[in-house]
């Protein structure tokens, strides 16, 4: 008998010695992971967590006319904005600047996309890198190039008017319309690369399996290309909307401050009153706006299967 | 004979200016009810002319004629054809059922038959239980399946399929040859079908065009093509083939296939020999076929026939047959011979080689070996 267990006893320590290997392995990848993410987590920490926490820390303490900020814990900030229907005006046109902007962007930018990501032309690198250019030049520099053509005398205006189109100049600077008109252009780099992107289903045979099963042009558009383009509209709309509504120099300078959104309050609250907390405040409540729309998109990508 | 399902006249395509043609003035006749093999290696020309009777491109020259009418430049979705594309380009946003409706709501076809015509396409291709399944979810061979009841289904004027098995693995392609052959053959789809396998061509065609550089080297029966090869790359690309240069003698008379001679051969190196082919070729040399399976390899010099001596060169056993190669003079020939219990050659035995004279065949062309040097 001793003879027979011999062997099973010996092989039952081996299977539990790999066992154990193969865990202190396991543990030994695990912290090799960690030690590599360490960097990046400490990053976000120091760049991104801490000064997010230490916002939303400040939107509940007090600021005085002077810029001193009284630390302590009041909703005065949060109930000023919820009340007041300026506050309320601004937050609504910021919304709508960013859905508006996001629409205009992703039709505009959609058939320049959809060009590129179906071209199989040997200059397809360069046409893409072409299109992604205008982000080499700064969004201040795009906005004062846009200040000189929409002006009252930029080039526009005095072109129309020197066709005699026009008698009074279009007011196309100082206002919501300009600035939607700069977002737009200044956005579609990231709408184009974006949606290239999400155009992954996307094929040249879907389309022509669709024609040669009696789908005409249009038809093929509207029930498979579009269909399959939709993961790709979507998420370039949510990267303009966002960065629409938080952008603060193109509506500043082509609103000429006639153009009031959160992101140019915050500014003036914080750089010219010195209001911190009321600030903050004002930033939590775009975040929110932030965190609406991602829930809303994600909704949908899940529906359409993107 | 009946007006042809389809013809192709004189289709030429350039991709450029300059360039040689893609496909070179090309005819071919396809009758009703037949599926036709387009075969050849790649770059032949096959999937582009293909392409051109879906009206997937345009034609540089030449015409398309079905049922008669010319439709050489109707638009694709206007031509009422049934494609199935080597990806299957199954659509991913839509179930198998709406894929296989599709082509159905575009001929506005009323929603009580559109079920009851998907329904029997599933059926047909025995995927019947899978109709509201996600595509992503199949298996390619169901993929496959899906992609043809989606052509099928609207009861196309031709079924064109582009490599359809080039993407499944081995066992699961020879199945769906038989189920695509008997499902053309139940449909009686008049059938073009693109292949690199010559397997697949001889298995499920009824005609098939061997193509070669954008033009047609031969278009027959898959016995025809075997059997009686019109060019070299025809028997070189088709099955494997022995050549030999042989000058042509006079005819030898005797029972001879339909339109064909026997003649006495001398073959180079190796003696005279009787061989069949088209009348009227003695007098000049040409290329002689003899497939490997059809030499009759002996261990010991037979007594009946005047047998050729060589060295075995070199062996390859695949269980059921043994592939041997036999040097004679500065020629090495292949051979065939099925595995006994027996003893089996090995290399450096002496083997006699002999064949039946109707198993020795007499390329046509006197000029194919130069183009294919060419």
């Amino acid at each position: 008998m001793t003879l027979l267990q011999t062997p099973i006893a010996a092989e039952k320590r081996t299977d539990r010695d790999e066992g154990l290997l193969e865990k202190a392995t396991e543990r030994r990848n695990r912290r090799t992971y960690l030690a590599l993410l360490l960097p990046g987590l400490l990053g976000l920490l120091v760049s991104f967590v801490f000064p997010l926490a230490y916002m939303i820390r400040m939107s509940f303490n007090k600021g005085a006319p002077d810029g001193v900020i009284v630390e302590t814990f009041t909703l005065d900030t949060y109930i000023q904005p919820l009340t007041d229907p300026y506050y309320w005006r601004v937050t609504l046109d910021t919304f709508q600047m960013g859905v508006t902007v996001g629409i205009l962007c992703v039709l505009v930018s959609y058939p320049v996309a959809l060009f590129l990501a179906r071209s199989t032309s040997k200059y397809r690198g360069l046409l893409i890198a072409i299109a992604i250019a205008p982000l080499l030049t700064s969004a201040v520099v795009r906005t004062y190039g846009w200040m000189v053509i929409l002006g009252t005398n930029g080039l526009i205006n005095s072109s129309l008017e020197g066709l005699g189109l026009i008698d009074t100049p279009l007011k196309l600077t100082n206002n919501m319309t300009g600035v939607t008109i700069g977002l737009v252009e200044i956005f579609m780099p990231y709408a184009i690369l974006a949606m290239i992107s999400g155009f992954g289903r996307l094929s040249p045979q879907l389309e022509e399996a669709a024609g040669s099963l009696g789908a005409s042009k249009f038809k093929v558009f509207t029930r498979v290309t579009l269909p399959l383009s939709l993961p790709g509209l979507l998420t370039a709309f949510l990267l303009v909307f966002v960065l629409a509504i938080s952008t603060f120099i193109t509506p500043r300078l082509l609103g000429g401050g006639s153009v009031q959104v959160l992101a140019t309050e915050i500014y003036d609250q914080t750089t010219g009153l010195l209001n911190w907390p009321f600030a903050a405040a004002l930033s939590v409540i775009l975040l929110v706006l932030f965190g609406l729309i991602i829930a809303v998109y994600q909704r949908l990508t899940k529906k359409i299967g993107g | 004979m009946t007006e042809p399902k389809l013809s192709i006249v004189d289709l030429t395509k350039r991709y450029a200016a300059g360039l040689e043609p893609a496909v070179d003035r090309l005819n071919m006749e396809v009758e009703e009810g037949h599926l036709v093999a387009l075969l050849g290696p790649s770059g032949c020309g096959k999937t582009t002319t293909l392409r051109m009777v879906a009206g997937l491109m345009d034609p540089t020259a030449g015409s398309i004629v079905v049922d008669g009418k010319e439709i050489t430049h109707t638009p694709v979705n206007k031509r009422g054809m049934g494609m199935v594309f080597q990806s299957y380009a199954l659509f991913p946003h839509m179930n198998v059922e709406q894929n296989v409706a599709f082509g159905l709501e575009m001929r506005q076809t009323p929603k009580s038959e559109q079920k009851a015509r998907v329904a029997a396409a599933l059926d047909m291709v025995q995927l019947g239980h899978l109709g509201k399944r996600q595509t992503k979810e199949l298996s390619g061979g169901q993929q496959q399946r899906i992609a043809l009841a989606r052509a099928l289904v609207v009861e196309p004027t031709l079924l064109l399929l582009d490599e359809p098995l080039s993407n499944l693995d081995a066992k699961l392609r020879e199945t769906m040859r038989t189920e695509i052959r008997s499902i053309q053959q139940r449909t009686r789809a008049t059938t073009l079908f693109v292949t690199h396998d010559q397997d697949e061509a001889l298995d499920m065609a009824d005609r098939i065009a061997v193509m070669n550089g954008g033009l047609i080297e031969q278009f027959g029966s898959p016995t025809d093509v075997y059997e009686r090869p019109r060019t070299h790359f025809v028997a070189n690309f088709i099955g494997q083939a022995n050549f030999l240069t042989a000058r042509v003698g006079a005819e030898t008379g005797g029972a001879s296939l339909a339109g064909e001679s026997y003649y006495k051969v001398d073959v180079e190196g190796l003696g005279q020999f009787g061989a069949v082919g088209a009348a009227g070729l003695s007098g000049s040399t040409h290329e002689m076929v003899i497939r490997p399976h059809r030499l009759t390899v002996a261990l010991r010099p037979g007594a009946d026939q005047t047998p050729v001596a060589g060295t075995i060169e070199r062996v390859s056993y695949t269980g059921d047959a043994l592939a041997v190669a036999v040097r004679v003079g500065d020629q090495q020939l292949q051979a065939q011979l099925l595995t006994s219990s027996g003893d089996l050659p090995r290399t450096g035995d002496a083997a006699y080689l002999s064949w039946a004279p109707e198993d020795a065949y007499l390329l046509p062309a006197t000029t194919s070996a130069e183009r294919l040097a060419a």
